[in-house]
């Protein structure tokens, strides 16, 4: 693995010149909501505190709304049109680690039968810059998913903070290697400079995952469910600003008679609707069911068919829950019920 | 008597068989609690970040047999509770309020509470007491009032010609991820069955795209027109910032202008759109 160093002016360089090329570049926005599509090089917001954004960047290889074809009714013909998804290449610059650890978490369902080839596409053209992360707040639990406020997962290159503005750049992938050398003008030194880690402080675990695992397996049924969802209020703030959570539904919408898509649009397993059957019976029929297949499917269901966490510990599903539901206090509890 | 004490008087004398209440989480946030007996009792705390309005959790809870249930409420979420009255979703007996002065609560409950951190609709409050209780608690304190930016916004808005009012709401409604949470969070949207829930056909379009987004945001505010108690929780969820009680503040307002009525005032009073009174005015309607 190469170590560069670069300065944080040279990295607004490297923006100002992508744009230049008809690259998308992906930064957190001024006010650290969302990752936004940012038009010039002075708009890069890369700060190792900044929070995680209140949305993840999932929409960008996931979008809330994606059209599948389109078709035309001549007559008695239908047509079919496909689309193209043929978009700029992208980078998205300043991912913190637990918004780069999805990427390669989702590859696995989107490639585990039919391959997506539209997840599949908007992957290829990205190059993620992440960046270690240097904020904690009483929501953050990376450490307890396998990851770390260092760790490189899904980053294609990861930015490192050293002294005075400058940033140790790694190169993980041979697409960020590629990358970087198409970009052979930046005054990047090879250097054995080394950055402290993140202090424990940041670096902390919160739970044993494992303990709660142990627990999921056996407790399908379990008076615990009606206590952890006896408060959701059954909205889906927690799966969209979710970086793994990744469930979809699938419409067709006319624009009248003649004309009309196929349409994918986010979805979420808290709504009442997403396991209605057409008979109207539900298996999933009170919140509680539903909190529990929230919790299942990331901890247990997705651990045991892809061997990855659905989760990445950024808490923004507790930050943003309207009625502060906290997942990691759910998740203490599970390993506290594990104990007894 | 403090919360506490009375809450745990209200459980022991079964006036209530549990109490809706906020407690403080381990996270160091206060949130929605429910205390079933006398040592959950004992976790009952109200302060400036109890900002939700537990009324929405009246209708999407088993009510107990023979029993009522118990819910703190501010002034604002009283009117709530009065709403659902006057909407026949729950009746006055089987609720006991325990009513809490306010004074005032905060929008960013991470934040300090501070004149900045003032949610809008504690400008214009004019239930700091609730108007309908079983018992009051708490004690009335002043605080400096905010800006009321949203009165300002609106007037803006007012000024603007149709393209420019439609250029606005579409930047605005192009945000929408459809996650329903002002849906979910709102008391007075307590339908089994949402009409976007509707597919047979599909009245209003699931994809959160210009078209679905503005039918939703529309329907939502449609469905709220003289009927919105003005609690801001729709807004205070909404994970993308949409200023949407912009729209309901608004029909509130016009309302109270056109019928001299504001919804949740009293439990008794017949709903603005349950009702018909000949000398209502309708020069307005076009």
């Amino acid at each position: 693995m190469e170590h560069y160093k670069i300065s944080f002016e040279d990295l607004r360089k490297l923006v100002g010149e992508l744009l230049k090329c008809k690259y998308n570049v992906v930064s957190q926005s001024a006010d650290g909501k969302k990752f936004i599509k940012i038009n010039s090089e002075s708009e890069l917001n890369l700060n190792p505190a900044n929070k995680p954004t209140d949305i993840s960047m999932k929409e960008y290889f996931l979008p809330k709304s994606e059209s599948l074809f389109f078709y035309k009714r001549n007559k008695d013909e239908i047509e079919l049109i496909d689309v193209n998804i043929n978009e700029n290449k992208t980078v998205i610059i300043g991912a913190k680690p637990c918004d780069a650890a999805a990427v390669p978490v989702l590859s696995k369902v989107f490639n585990w039968d039919y391959k997506d080839e539209f997840f599949n596409s908007r992957v290829d053209k990205t190059i993620i810059i992440g960046t270690a992360c240097r904020y904690k707040d009483s929501f953050c639990f990376c450490s307890s998913v396998g990851l770390s406020p260092d760790s490189e997962k899904g980053s294609d290159i990861f930015l490192v903070p050293l002294k005075d503005n400058f940033y140790l750049m790694k190169i993980i992938t041979e697409k960020g290697k590629i990358f970087t050398e198409e970009f052979s003008w930046l005054s990047m030194e090879k250097t054995d400079e080394r950055p402290e880690k993140a202090s424990p402080e940041f670096d902390d675990s919160k739970f044993e995952y494992i303990n709660v695992k142990t627990w999921l397996d056996e407790n399908f049924s379990n008076d615990f469910w009606d206590g952890a969802g006896e408060l959701c209020l059954g909205c889906a703030q927690c799966a969209y600003a979710c970086p793994t959570c990744h469930c979809f539904d699938i419409v067709d919408e006319s624009c009248g008679y003649s004309c009309g898509r196929r349409v994918k649009n986010w979805d979420s397993c808290q709504f009442g609707l997403f396991t209605k059957h057409a008979s109207g019976h539900n298996p999933r029929d009170g919140q509680s069911k539903r909190y529990r297949q929230r919790i299942s499917h990331k901890f247990k269901y997705y651990k045991d068919r892809f061997d990855e966490i659905l989760c990445t510990g950024c808490g923004r599903c507790s930050r943003g829950c309207p009625v502060s539901i906290n997942i990691l206090e759910i998740l203490q509890d599970i390993e506290e019920c594990n104990k007894q | 008597m403090n919360l506490a004490e009375t809450a745990k008087d209200i459980l022991k004398n079964h006036k209530a068989e549990f109490i809706i209440g906020y407690s403080k989480g381990r996270d160091g946030r206060t949130k929605p609690f429910i205390a079933k007996d006398e040592k959950g009792a004992e976790k009952l705390v109200f302060d400036h970040f109890s900002v939700n309005n537990l009324a929405v959790y009246l209708t999407r809870m088993e009510k107990p047999k023979g029993g009522k249930i118990g819910i703190v409420a501010k002034g604002c979420d009283v009117r709530a509770v009065n709403a659902l009255i006057q909407e026949n979703q729950i009746k006055r007996d089987e609720v006991f309020i325990i009513g809490v002065n306010c004074s005032g609560v905060v929008n960013d409950i991470d934040g300090e509470w501070n004149k900045e951190n003032t949610q809008i609709k504690c400008k214009y409050c004019q239930l700091r007491t609730p108007n309908i209780y079983d018992i009051l608690v708490g004690e009335l304190e002043d605080f400096e009032l905010p800006e009321d930016g949203q009165q300002l916004l609106m007037t803006k808005i007012e000024n603007m010609n149709a393209e420019e009012r439609f250029e606005f709401w579409q930047n605005e409604f192009d945000k929408c991820i459809k996650c329903y949470a002002c849906r979910q969070v709102c008391p007075l949207c307590y339908c089994e069955q949402c009409i976007v829930e509707k597919s047979m056909p599909q009245w209003i379009e699931t994809s959160a795209s210009a078209r679905g987004n503005f039918a939703w945001n529309l329907i939502r505010a449609f469905h709220l027109a003289g009927r919105c108690i003005g609690c801001h929780e729709c807004e205070r969820a909404c994970p993308m910032d949409l200023p949407i009680t912009l729209l309901t503040r608004k029909m509130g307002m016009l309302a109270g202008k056109e019928f001299g009525y504001r919804h949740g005032m009293d439990p008794s009073q017949e709903t603005l759109i349950g009702s018909y009174n000949i000398k209502d005015n309708e020069d307005f309607i076009r």
